[in-house]
């Protein structure tokens, strides 16, 4: 992992980046896996010592309407206003859409950015942009792709606990393909459930050790297989042998205890509990997020949607919003309830908003010049709005937040210092955050 | 070789502060740079085009802002009524949709300023797309200058760009440097621009030299072989840098010593001379060979799918001929897992699908044309015959299995594409819809392929599922397909070939396959090689390897054309071209990296590993535990002993294989197999119901070896030889035997043993 010093950040090894390149041949020669595994090797220890928070996204795929959720203009003509009224919620001056009840109630946890904005009106690139704080590759635009925010976070501060993978998408992982690690190395890439939780039989293979399996012939295997598995990992330069390296380890030791099993299995939690938060992919997912995050996930990333809406945006919103809202409520109340919401960030966003105004088919279009974004928890300050748009939505009338300050935010309170660069596969050093500035009013 | 373009590399190689080159080692590098530096384009003369026309000046400021892209209006649909032909290739749509539509109120030829589009683009009124482009920026001001000068609408009789020309065309870079090119665009009416900061570029290999929007290429710590595109309108031209590996002057002298002593042995063969050319302009030395062991294991898995036997290894090693490999290679080539492995291969890439096919009747079709598949991989059947019998079948799946191909294959798009990607190596979907953005290929090409199969006629047996059951495949005696932008109808006329001759009574199929197979094909032959270098290399020449273009050419031209010479000279004989690849130099080199090679994955300066893929490895479990896997499928279960790469297809039950990447058979591609490493894999290796099933049978070899009454260190041997084909190491042996000393249990010792060899990268990897 690479630490950093004041300006110049330090490699693993203790060398700064100019001394690595002084020393020529034989260390430039490490292949990527091969830096990866030394710098693996050499962040165990931090990770035990490094920060006790995590994050629970749940990324709106398709981008959902700012103006009939977060950022109500009930003064605004007819077509911008939407079908939905505003109510009052727990934080007085903060209204939200009706159809956003729960975590009305919860808005003094919460804290709400209405002036999130970007410069592409393209799902691909702006979730990229979203996701990693970058604009993203296009057609027309040769950029290359950078790590999303759950692999920085599981680079930089990996699992609490070994058992568990450090980042997890629930069911899988967007369609663009930009939830990954890219340059980090395969094995932060996130482990992907693959299942819906609120189906009655939901499963997660092979975390149940099989019948005639023993925990003692399986530390015996584990043992045996440390002493056996030395081919030389610099002969693949592909990532591939690095990346399975960490997951059997992984799987060993989820496989040997029973963190993993036992936080997949949502029949522990009381029926009244999971009614709470909705019997529904959303509200079980959140639940899922929760109790995994318990058990030592560093992220958890949901994936709704599709909210997409160009076209008769009230059927759509009818059919995601209420469960969607019930799932991020809910999980806010109960995180509070258990004492967790100062370790838990829980973040709303997806690539863009909506337009303000609505189109000739009772549809909303891409939006990126002022959208919003919920957070909650983690040391992020309740019952505060961040930023404006314009009277009937449109731009930034103050504050403008970009992608990267979000991301700041969120690495900030999870203690990941901001000047951490990781090396993109062209061994150049590229930050995590570049210009972002943490939002200091949310904190 | 070019003196002046020596002197232009000197200058560069002199001015590079990465390190003081000495002349000697420069020597050393450019003498071994023909093929490299091509030279430069000549300098074309003429006057400086300075009229302001809509395609020179404005279309590519919308391709460069991306507002003609796929996702913004270059979409079918445009963006909120706002439609651009993509990338700009139709002009004369662009000009009606910006001056007349709309009422006209996209520009303003009073206020040119207020023109709705700069407004727009710049942001200055809310724009979904955001702000593409600044004001006062060189496109702002093109846009500008042409409203201004009064909108003008593009006319035939307007320049035209021939040609791009990009400078260099060619170039050795350094490491963590960078480098401008300089592009031109050469017009119609002889003149030249420069259209440096009007073109798009893009790399090929962003990793190791990546293009900002301006054309400058910047280089990173990776050494290799990188191609940069430069596209204005619809021309094209590309930049070939290299970086090569060697860093000192000393480095320069050992590995140009160390390629001397390989040039007796690799000169005198046709393929390994390409190599040992490449190598010296790269700068870079092989790894060293393979002993017979690691060859016997790597050959076997790649051409059988199969891991080698102790007795067979043990006979291999007491072969003391000295042509035993390439004997040992004949003797693989004749095995029916050869016919099997391949069969997947191919099955895999003609999409026999058993999905959505599943009625009793519809069942046997892909185990028809999976068998023939297999039958013509035994007989070594010609692959030029091979392609031919499938793309012309007619007849039913029990007449005439390849007929199946088109049970799968069933509409103008597909067909185009699935025989462009499997048989011609090329991408075209993008051809569909638009002028593809990195080819020459256009709608005319696409839609004239599609029209070789305009006359494909299906009758059904009776529909008792969406496919029909029992189709009979035949050829009507009319069919068209039109333009769809013109209307047109088209002559059928294969990618870059002359139309076939109108009103033949003769299947337009049949005229394919034999524009296809003829020895000039410039596709046909190269892209069968180049997917069999990469299934024994490790990476094609082309890569990916079905996607050809002049701006993603061959790592090794000169190779790529020697090895498909070679192939159409022997008639298109697949195993012959099989012992070649298994009898190269670059083949039977170790994985190991040495000091110069390190980091190289084009030059093929040491063997690249690679997982072995899921039904392999699933195969190798059951062999080397001696339990066998039971597909259960079709009607009841597959016989016992039922291999992986058997199954007919890939609708048989089993998470392992899904696991591990099998694929879905949705595409032609090769790509659609996943070698991406997760732990889901892992699990499966680590706790799944099957590897212990295997570990435990009352029939397996685990409980045999355990209760083996052999002393323990012979029977550890054997157990190493079985998993990793190899004998264990002296610490090993050490480590073994303690093990199975220290545990009282012998059944659940030797499992422990077997299990953790079978989860070492050594077991799972092909290296």
């Amino acid at each position: 992992m690479l630490t950093v010093t004041g300006e110049s950040f330090r490699h693993c090894d203790g060398l700064t980046r100019r001394g690595f390149l002084q020393l020529g041949a034989p260390l430039l020669g490490l292949t990527l896996p091969e830096l990866l595994q030394r710098e693996a090797a050499a962040a165990e220890p931090a990770r035990a010592s490094g920060s006790g928070k995590s994050l629970i996204v749940f990324w709106t795929d398709g981008g959902l309407s700012q103006q009939d959720t977060y950022d109500m203009k009930p003064d605004s003509p007819a077509d911008f206003r939407g079908m939905y009224r505003p109510i009052s919620t727990a934080a007085s001056g903060i209204q939200v859409g009706e159809r956003c009840p729960v975590q009305a109630r919860m808005m003094n946890k919460i804290a709400l950015v209405r002036s999130v904005h970007h410069e592409n009106g393209i799902h691909a690139p702006s979730a990229h942009w979203v996701l990693t704080g970058a604009f993203g590759p296009t057609l027309a635009r040769n950029a290359a792709q950078k790590p999303s925010l759950g692999s920085v976070i599981a680079r930089s501060l990996g699992s609490r606990r070994p058992q568990i993978p450090a980042y997890i998408t629930i069911p899988k992982s967007e369609a663009f393909g930009y939830q990954g690690a890219v340059y980090l190395g395969k094995s932060y890439n996130p482990f992907e459930v693959g299942a819906d939780p609120n189906a009655p039989n939901f499963e997660v293979p092979n975390l149940t050790l099989p019948k005639g399996l023993s925990t003692r012939e399986l530390e015996s295997r584990q043992a045996l297989l440390k002493r056996f598995d030395t081919l030389r990992r610099d002969i693949d330069a592909s990532g591939g042998m690095a990346g399975l390296d960490t997951f059997k380890a992984q799987a060993l030791e989820m496989v040997a205890g029973d963190r993993m099993r036992s936080a997949f299995d949502l029949s522990r939690e009381p029926a009244a509990l999971r009614d709470r938060f909705g019997r529904h992919r959303y509200g079980q997912s959140a639940l899922l997020a929760r109790r995994l995050v318990e058990a030592g996930a560093r992220v958890v990333n949901i994936n709704t949607g599709n909210w997409d809406h160009h076209n008769d945006i009230a059927k759509g919103l009818e059919e995601h919003l209420p469960p969607l809202d019930r799932a991020i409520g809910t999980l806010v109340e109960d995180l509070s309830e258990r004492g967790m919401l100062d370790d838990v960030i829980v973040y709303c966003a997806g690539e863009f908003g909506r337009t303000p105004r609505m189109n000739g088919n009772a549809g909303r279009d891409h939006w990126s010049e002022a959208f919003s974004v919920m957070l909650a928890g983690g040391g992020i300050q309740g019952g505060r709005v961040v930023g404006a748009s314009e009277k009937n939505g449109g731009g930034v009338a103050d504050r403008l937040v970009t992608p990267q300050d979000l991301l700041a935010t969120i690495y900030g309170q999870l203690g990941i210092p901001l000047n951490t660069h990781y090396n993109d596969s062209a061994g150049r050093p590229v930050s995590i955050v570049g210009t972002g500035q943490p939002i200091h009013e949310l904190l | 070789m070019n003196r002046s373009i020596n002197r232009v590399a000197c200058s560069r190689w002199k001015s590079s502060s990465e390190m003081q080159m000495t002349t000697g080692l420069l020597r050393t590098l450019l003498m071994a740079l023909p093929a490299l530096l091509l030279g430069s384009q000549p300098a074309v003369a003429g006057p400086e085009s300075s009229r302001v026309t809509f395609g020179l000046d404005v279309a590519p400021v919308l391709t460069r802002s991306g507002c003609n892209s796929g996702g913004c209006h270059g979409k079918a649909a445009g963006q909120n009524g706002f439609r651009l032909s993509l990338l700009g290739f139709e002009p004369g749509d662009d000009y009606a949709a910006i001056v007349r539509e709309s009422g006209g109120r996209r520009i303003s030829r009073t206020d040119p300023a207020r023109s709705l589009l700069l407004l727009k683009a710049t942001g200055a009124v809310p724009h979904g797309g955001g702000r593409p482009l600044s004001p006062g920026s060189e496109g702002y001001r093109a846009v500008l200058n042409w409203i201004a000068s009064g909108a003008v609408p593009p006319s035939p009789g307007d320049p035209t760009v021939t040609r791009v020309v990009v400078e260099p065309a060619s170039g050795l870079l350094v490491a963590n440097s960078s480098r401008q090119l300089k592009v031109s665009a050469v017009l119609s009416n002889g003149a030249r621009r420069d259209v440096t900061r009007a073109a798009v570029y893009q790399s090929n290999e962003p990793d190791l030299a990546s293009v900002d929007a301006n054309g400058l290429v910047r280089t990173g710590v990776k050494r290799g072989l990188v191609t940069v595109m430069a596209r204005f309108g619809e021309q094209i031209a590309t930049f070939h840098g290299a970086v090569p590996f060697t860093r000192t002057p000393a480095q320069a002298e050992a590995v140009s010593r160390r390629l001397a002593s390989l040039t007796p042995r690799l000169d005198a063969s046709p393929v390994d001379r390409h190599l040992l050319r490449q190598w010296r302009q790269m700068g870079v030395a092989p790894s060293d060979p393979v002993d017979d062991v690691a060859y016997l294991r790597r050959v076997s898995f790649d051409i059988c799918g199969t891991a080698p036997t102790p007795a067979e290894i043990d006979a291999f090693l007491a072969d003391r001929s000295p042509d035993k490999r390439s004997r040992w290679v004949d003797r693989l080539l004749e095995r029916p897992e050869y016919a099997a492995y391949f069969g997947l291969k191919w099955a895999d890439i003609l999409q026999n699908r058993g999905a959505g096919y599943s009625t009793s009747k519809q069942r046997a079709g892909t185990a028809l044309f999976s068998n023939w598949i297999r039958q013509a991989l035994a007989a070594n059947m010609p692959y030029d015959r091979f392609a031919s019998e499938i793309l012309t079948a007619t007849g039913s799946q029990a007449e005439n299995p390849p007929t199946v191909w088109y049970r799968t294959v069933r509409k103008g798009p597909e067909y185009v594409e699935s025989v462009a990607q499997a048989f011609l190596g090329v991408r075209i979907q993008c051809a569909q819809c638009h002028h593809h953005p990195a080819e020459r290929w256009s709608q005319s090409d696409y839609y004239g392929f599609a029209a070789i199969f305009a006359r494909v006629g299906r009758k059904g047996g009776f529909a008792d599922a969406e496919v029909p059951t029992e189709e009979v495949i035949y050829v009507k005696d009319g069919g068209s397909v039109q333009h769809p932008r013109t209307g047109a109808t088209m002559h059928p006329r294969p990618l870059g070939g002359p139309e076939f001759g109108e009103a033949t009574l003769e299947d337009p199929r049949a005229q394919l396959a034999r524009w296809m197979t003829s020895e000039s094909n410039p596709f046909f032959a190269r892209t069968l090689v180049n997917r069999m270098w990469a299934h024994f290399l490790g990476r094609g020449l082309v890569d990916p390897i079905d996607d050809s273009r002049s701006t993603n050419p061959p790592s090794n031209p000169e190779l790529l054309d020697a090895l498909s010479r070679e192939f159409v000279r022997s008639k298109f004989d697949v195993k012959q071209l099989i012992r070649t690849l298994v009898g190269s130099y670059a083949y039977q080199l170790q994985s190991a990296p040495n000091e110069w090679n390190a980091g190289d994955t084009q030059t093929f300066a040491r063997f690249y590993p690679r997982r072995l893929s899921a039904e392999v490895l699933l195969d190798a479990f059951s062999q080397a535990l001696e339990v066998p896997t039971e597909f259960t499928g079709g009607p009841g279960r597959f016989p016992a002993g039922t291999r992986a790469i058997e199954l007919p297809d890939e609708n048989v039950p089993a998470t392992f294989l899904d696991v591990f990447g099998r694929p879905a058979r949705r595409t032609a591609c090769e790509c659609e197999r996943a070698d991406a490493p997760a732990l889901a894999q892992a699990l499966e290796l680590v706790n799944s119901a099957e590897i212990q099933r295997k570990l435990t049978a009352p029939t397996g070899y685990a409980l045999r070896i355990s209760k083996d009454p052999r002393a323990h260190p012979e029977k550890v041997r054997e157990v190493f030889l079985k998993v990793l084909g190899r004998t264990p190491s002296a610490d090993e042996l050490a480590a073994s035997l303690e093990h199975v000393r220290q545990e009282p249990d012998g059944a659940s010792a030797y499992r422990s043993l077997l299990w953790s060899l079978l989860a070492t990268n050594e077991f799972l990897f092909n290296h």
